[in-house]
């Protein structure tokens, strides 16, 4: 199996249901002309994207979006452990799973095979870049943990499920900071160095290096996948979250 | 697109340390003289064309395996098989394929049996040098010699293993 192609059928995709055909097309095209955009100097007015396809940092920012609420559900699992309840072995691993393959595997190659060169290259945030990647690679063990401990045997004993807690803590408290960073500092530098052609180019060719990994038509899948563990876990109602605020209403 | 290449390592491997074949390629092959090679092995050490040269050295927690010029781990993928290259795409963002430049070759240095040096042509272009059958990769999460973060990892569809001199992997019993 090539890393091209689906690990399995639970991988999934968002592009198809950003770009649909012709943005795809549009993309397959802008990654064969995309070689010129690192030698010649930025256009005044570059070409428009085509419509429905993101800006790179956009779409790793929307990325991030999907791992914070599988950071919502890691919180959710740890509190249940903390007050002596049980843990979802089925919610675990499938929230480990869609990182793992969707987090760690996809979005995390795109930074560090585009962004994070690119701004080594510029000399700027080098010590923040390589912060990063060493957080890339913690995130790999704690994940490559979860999913081996993730089954009915595993959060059986109360030691075993107070471990995994604590993974679970580790990974989040590590990736809160990681993400808000990168949407804070390290892409607005990254779009700050690279010319506004070569931003479209490189948004066609992400679109296009995601349907090549996830196929099309998935991103509604993946997103249903998260919001049913969510609501397994019961975290899926946002009014929940809304605070009263009687007692901090003016006098 | 083309992305550059993390600052690591000598100019030498950091110039064949490729990533992320899915984008085009010409720019910065032009720039790093990493082109396809037409030769199937990794050349003779007799050529005058650019050389890169893959060690063995100890390494903290897995000891004596194969290294770059610059110290950084090299690592073999599962799913290749020791037959072709099948970390493509996204995946080369996170393991750099050890390139062999064009016209180039690839030398055993200390440690290392010249005879198990070769390459495998890359889906991208160029070749990948390859030991015992297998095409090498360094990792991102590795960000300086000596380490090797990515030993038994599962990532990209795989497992990712360093390499013996022997040319074995170091697959932990189960």
């Amino acid at each position: 199996m090539t890393s091209a192609e689906p690990r399995n059928h639970r991988r999934v995709g968002r592009r198809a249901f950003l770009v649909g055909g012709g943005g795809l097309a549009a993309g397959a095209a802008g990654a064969g002309t995309a070689a010129w955009a690192l030698t010649r100097p930025a256009p005044t007015a570059p070409d428009p994207a085509p419509a429905g396809v993101l800006p790179p940092d956009d779409d790793l920012m929307r990325e991030h979006g999907v791992l914070k609420r599988l950071l919502l559900c890691y919180r959710e699992m740890i509190r249940r452990v903390q007050a002596g309840g049980p843990l979802s072995a089925p919610d675990l691993h499938d929230a480990a799973l869609i990182i793992h393959d969707y987090i760690e595997g996809f979005h995390e190659g795109l930074e560090e095979g585009y962004v994070f060169p690119r701004l080594r290259a510029a000399g700027q945030l080098t010590d923040i870049v390589t912060t990063l990647l060493v957080q890339h690679a913690r995130g790999r063990v704690i994940t490559q943990f979860l999913l081996a401990q993730a089954s009915p045997a595993g959060v059986a004993r109360a030691a075993a499920r107070t471990r995994l807690a604590a993974a679970m803590q580790a990974f989040d408290r590590m990736y809160e900071p990681h993400e808000a960073r990168e949407d804070t500092v390290v892409f607005p530098a990254f779009r700050q160095i690279v010319p506004a052609a070569e931003l479209t180019d490189l948004g066609q060719h992400f679109a296009e290096l995601e349907r090549q990994q996830f196929g099309t038509d998935e991103f509604t899948a993946m997103v249903a996948r998260v919001a049913g563990i969510e609501q397994a876990l019961g975290i899926y109602d946002l009014s929940q979250f809304t605070p009263e605020v009687s007692g901090y209403a003016p006098s | 697109m083309r992305p550059s290449r993390p600052e690591r390592g000598s100019a030498r491997s950091r110039r064949c340390l490729r990533a992320l074949p899915a984008a085009p390629l010409a720019a910065l092959l032009l720039v790093s003289g990493c082109g396809g090679s037409s030769k199937s092995s990794a050349g003779t050490q007799a050529s005058h064309g650019p050389k890169v040269t893959v060690l063995a050295r100890s390494v903290p927690g897995v000891g004596q395996v194969l290294v770059t010029s610059s110290g950084y781990t090299l690592y073999m993928f599962q799913p290749d098989d020791r037959r072709t290259v099948t970390c493509t795409g996204v995946c080369t963002g996170t393991w750099p394929p050890l390139m062999l430049p064009s016209g180039g070759v690839a030398v055993a240095g200390p440690g290392i049996k010249s005879s198990l040096l070769g390459s495998d042509p890359d889906p991208a272009g160029g070749r990948v040098i390859t030991y015992d059958g297998w095409p090498l990769y360094t990792y991102t999460g590795d960000v300086q010699p000596g380490q090797a973060t990515g030993q038994g990892i599962d990532l990209n569809g795989g497992e990712w293993y360093v390499l013996r001199p022997s040319g074995a992997p170091l697959i932990p019993a189960p």
